[in-house]
């Protein structure tokens, strides 16, 4: 499965698939990937991957496309994901971090008077002791890599390609 | 009254009546099977006590059709607008088209040419030529990220301030975190009307802002600027017929809302949908199927009744003012104009929406001047046919250049561009190889050093600083100070 997903993939790289191809991928990926991790985790199996990563756009902010694309890729790149939706509120963030072992926090806000939330989940993850033990990636439309410098996250990606290296370079990958 | 131009022949219609018909009653269908997401309790309420089936839990509205096309019905056909300066006091609906300015995140810094946020004196500047300009009637939302030195949270106010001051024009109002309020304040501080916004987050979703901006502005008796952003393929069906109806039932949504608030509210829908670049995401601004979305939705809306502007007009993914940004704008703006759009949004845009120049604002109203001579359309009566004068002359050596005739009607069939290059070649060489672009730079340096808009009142103008003021104080207060 990872090799069809790195296909499809490297095809939107060579510019021989476009968006559509790639997030229908990404939602096979996904349905194909709940599946199977309910069966290693009967089997007490575990999945050999790049890392984990918890993903969701932050509370406020309802904006899926450019999140699901990166969530995609992240896949693609061989991470194991999980996609928490829109709207995600920091307290949210922080369970699905604990819950699956979050190597990498990857939030997005397209609108600037969203953007900010970023900020409170940075502190939330400092004040339940989990920021040390994860990187933060930030991106979206009202994202820009001075502001993620300023809140204090790990990295920012300008788009969902970019994105997949730099959760790999996070991850020393 | 700004009287801005008239269609004076058939609209173009790309749809057949039944056609028509046919995506009425899918718009319909969505709005009750479908529903729409209202992320807002009081209008969830509201439309609850008007017959629409409302799950307050997932927050789902279904609309029934009785229900939606009621409110349609409630909205005016056609409406005056006033403007703090009565000369542009606009006349919305009917065959009358006006010419508005769209985009600006940015400026082009006049130096270099290269887009960065405006200084405090551009912006004011950038509004200053947008006012001066005689074929942009009305001035939109943009330029709205204000300016350099401003917390996210005044960028709206402190534009919509400067507006106020330097153009006597009809504004846009935008809303964010309640902003619009205080707007609101500025723009009746100064004796005028504004358009106030709300559209959806699509697909078929509302956010509280949204709604909230819908019972400050009808509170305050401004008319209603509604439309949505649908992305064909993304937050729509790629189909441009399957996002005609989607964006058509996000904007009925919006008007049920408007119209049971506030029965007989003047409203004016938006069209913005548009093309994904499947590459990358991005909008594919000017891709020719926006064109055939506009010409589809100004003929849907003209059925209706309900006066419509189109905002996808005005954006072209260049980065540049060249060829490719000249007919990105060009072919939707005269197929909208052509189709029945009230207002065509055109002036000054480059890069999509993120940036204003002042200079393509000097190209772009000649384009609207020209756009606006096709709309006169051609004369047909005994003084055009000539059928005397052409007896009179005869054929050669006769012609027509001394006559009367001649005299008369030139001026009316032709317009004369105020920046383009139209010598011969040897004036041409002798005049320094001038092109549009260096006319119309030299245009904006006249326009920046002579034009001024209807004066404030030293009173107003207080006023206006104290509304801000008092913004400043009501940001501050809720943390949202940055």
């Amino acid at each position: 499965m990872t090799e069809a997903i790195r296909l499809i993939g490297d095809g939107f790289a060579s510019g021989e698939f476009f968006l559509p191809e790639l997030v229908g991928a990404g939602d096979i990926m996904a349905v194909a990937q709940g599946i199977l991790e309910s069966r290693l985790k009967r089997d007490d199996l575990r999945r050999l991957a790049l890392g984990t990563v918890v993903i969701g756009t932050v509370f406020g902010d309802i904006h899926t496309i450019g999140k699901s694309m990166v969530a995609t890729l992240l896949c693609a790149e061989g991470f194991t994901v999980h996609d928490i939706g829109i709207s995600v509120r920091s307290s949210s963030f922080v369970e699905a971090i604990r819950e699956h072992h979050a190597d990498i926090l990857a939030m997005s806000a397209l609108l600037t008077t969203t953007a900010p939330e970023m900020k409170r989940v940075l502190a939330e993850l400092e004040r339940t002791g989990l920021r040390t033990g994860v990187k933060v990636m930030v991106g979206g439309g009202a994202i820009t890599q001075a502001f993620a410098n300023a809140i204090g996250a790990d990295g920012y990606a300008p788009d969902a390609p970019q994105a997949a290296r730099l959760a790999r370079a996070l991850v020393g990958r | 009254m700004n009287k801005g131009f008239i269609r004076r022949f058939k609209p173009l219609e790309i749809v057949t009546e039944s056609q028509l018909e046919q995506v009425h009653q899918a718009t319909l269908d969505v709005l009750m099977q479908t529903g729409v997401s209202i992320l807002h309790e009081r209008a969830l309420q509201l439309m609850k006590d008007n017959d629409c089936l409302v799950d307050f839990d997932s927050q789902r509205v279904r609309i029934p059709p009785h229900v939606v096309e009621e409110c349609l019905r409630r909205s005016p056909s056609s409406f005056r607008v006033k403007a703090r300066d009565p000369k542009h006091d606009l006349l919305i609906g009917g065959d009358r088209v006006y010419f508005r300015n769209f985009a600006g995140m940015d400026t082009v810094d006049l130096g270099t040419w290269e887009p960065r946020p405006p200084t405090r004196e551009e912006y004011y500047n950038l509004v200053t030529v947008l006012d001066a300009l005689p074929n942009l009637h009305a001035i939109s939302c943009y330029p709205y990220f204000g300016f350099q030195g401003l917390p996210e949270v005044m960028k709206l106010s402190e534009g919509e301030a400067a507006k106020a001051r330097n153009t006597g024009k009809v504004q846009i109002i935008c809303y964010s975190k309640g902003s619009e309020q205080f707007s609101i304040r500025i723009v009746k501080a100064v004796g005028g009307e504004a358009f106030g916004i709300s559209h959806p987050a699509s697909p078929l979703a509302y956010y509280p802002d949204a709604i909230d901006a819908i019972y400050n502005f009808t509170e305050a008796g401004f008319p209603m600027h509604v439309g949505s952003g649908v992305i064909m393929g993304a937050t729509g069906p790629a189909s441009i017929m399957g996002s005609t109806v989607s964006n058509n039932a996000e904007i009925m949504a919006l008007i049920v809302i408007i119209q049971l608030v506030c029965p007989g509210t003047r409203v004016i829908v938006n069209d913005f949908v548009h093309a994904q670049n499947m590459r990358t995401g991005s909008p594919a601004f000017g891709d020719i199927s926006s064109a055939l979305h506009v010409a589809a939705f100004h003929q849907i809306w003209r059925w209706y009744g309900i006066p419509s502007c189109s905002s996808l007009t005005g954006v072209s993914s260049s980065k540049r003012i060249d060829f490719q940004l000249a007919y990105e704008k060009t072919i939707p703006s005269l197929v909208a104009a052509l189709a029945g759009s009230n207002i065509v949004d055109l002036h000054s845009s480059v890069n999509g929406e993120l940036t204003a120049h002042p200079v393509q604002a000097v190209l772009d109203d000649d384009l609207a001047a020209m756009i606006g001579r096709f709309l006169d359309g051609v004369e047909v009566s005994d003084d055009a046919l000539a059928l005397d004068l052409i007896n009179e002359v005869g054929p050669v050596p006769g012609h027509f250049l001394g006559k009367e005739h001649t005299r008369r009607w030139w001026r009316k069939e032709q317009y004369m561009p105020r920046a383009a290059d139209r010598l011969g070649y040897p004036e041409w060489l002798k005049g320094g190889k001038l092109s549009a672009l260096d006319y119309a730079r030299t245009r904006v340096d006249e326009i920046l050093a002579t034009h001024s808009s209807a004066p404030l009142t030293a009173e107003q103008d207080r006023e206006i600083e104290r509304i801000l003021e008092e913004e400043r104080l009501y940001f501050k207060a809720r943390d949202l100070w940055a």
